[in-house]
């Protein structure tokens, strides 16, 4: 499927006019939020796994925990894909052209298919009776995961 | 006068081997500021937790002084990796850094929100024992806890807008901003 007629059309729309013509605007709703976004995502990702890895919050039971982080993650996960869109709506044809857009695009998806699909119905019931290591594995997984979207998403700004 | 002692400072700086180093150096100056970016995850992310704890939004079934305590530690462990990172970012663009409005408001907001955290500190260690256990914290406490949040949005923007040059010494500035962003007249 050719995708570059999309990116094309994303960035005369009304989103993509707004980021383009007003820097500021760009800047703050798109940029800062995205971050403050990032925070609260990357945040509740890492309460939530380093409690699994019994590193912190080892006397609050991790399906707290757990469901907590969730609650947040989920939320911190609406803002930052709704100020991407934005960011990238600006500048759709060269993220189109960018090999970071897209290893970041795809480490998203694997993190949103791993968070949706595996981790959370995992996590759902008493962790007690999952077995240690499985816990460990899906804890470690999910912090490289996550990790690589944030990493490869910093890095586009970096290249081209 | 100031203006002029930081304005040298920074030439100096960038003059050393060290910060041409990391400027030059494309991919060390880039993990630098990744290592920086992404530590926001660590340092604000904790914060964030335990400054929604108060405010009764997260976590509100375990005690507050818990969430506190337990998160405080690798918070304070972020907190200097994005200290030290700072430092190395400021050190590689120093002239550019100092006279940059933004830049400065980031630090004028650092600044209360440390004493902010003082603060905040200092009240809940007083009267955790009465609250620890409500879903929210007392007033005076959720104020700070706002107000950290707030001071937080702040720095995080005012950092992200330092790569902007829109009030940069070389525009066409008033006389108070271009004073207020560190500029000296030739």
């Amino acid at each position: 499927m050719e995708l570059l007629p999309f990116f094309e059309w994303a960035e005369t729309s009304f989103l993509g006019y707004i980021g383009k013509n007003y820097g500021g605007v760009y800047a703050t709703f798109g940029q800062s939020v995205h971050l403050m976004a990032l925070a609260v995502l990357g945040g509740s990702v890492l309460i939530a796994d380093l409690r699994l890895l019994n590193i912190i919050l080892r006397d609050v039971p991790s399906e707290v925990v757990a469901d907590q982080a969730h609650k947040w993650f989920r939320i911190a996960l609406v803002v930052i894909l709704s100020s991407g869109i934005f960011m990238a709506a600006a500048v759709a044809q060269r993220m189109y052209y960018n090999d970071f857009f897209w290893a970041k695009m795809s480490a998203l998806l694997v993190g949103i298919i791993f968070v949706f699909a595996v981790k959370r119905p995992l996590l759902k019931g008493r962790h007690d009776e999952i077995n240690p290591i499985v816990i460990k594995l899906v804890a470690v997984a999910s912090i490289l995961v996550w990790f690589s979207v944030a990493a490869t998403g910093r890095w586009i700004g970096f290249s081209g | 006068m100031i203006n002029e002692l930081l304005l040298q400072f920074s030439e100096w700086l960038y003059a050393t081997g060290g910060s041409r180093a990391i400027e030059e150096s494309y991919y060390l100056y880039n993990w630098i500021e990744t290592t920086h970016v992404l530590t926001i995850m660590i340092c604000l992310g904790m914060l964030a937790f335990i400054d929604l704890r108060m405010l009764g939004y997260a976590m509100p079934n375990v005690p507050a002084s818990t969430i506190a305590a337990r998160l405080n530690v690798p918070m304070m462990i972020g907190f200097a990796i994005m200290f030290i990172t700072g430092l190395l970012l400021f050190y590689a663009k120093p002239v550019y850094t100092n006279q940059s409005i933004w830049f400065r408001i980031k630090m004028v907001l650092l600044v209360v929100a440390f004493f902010n955290a003082i603060r905040f500190h200092r009240h809940m260690k007083a009267s955790e024992s009465t609250w620890s256990h409500e879903p929210r914290a007392p007033l005076n406490l959720r104020i700070s806890a706002a107000l950290s949040l707030g001071l937080w949005a702040g720095v995080v923007t005012t950092g992200r807008l330092i790569a902007y040059d829109w009030f940069h010494c070389y525009r066409d500035l008033p006389a108070w901003l271009g004073a207020a962003a560190g500029c000296v007249a030739e």
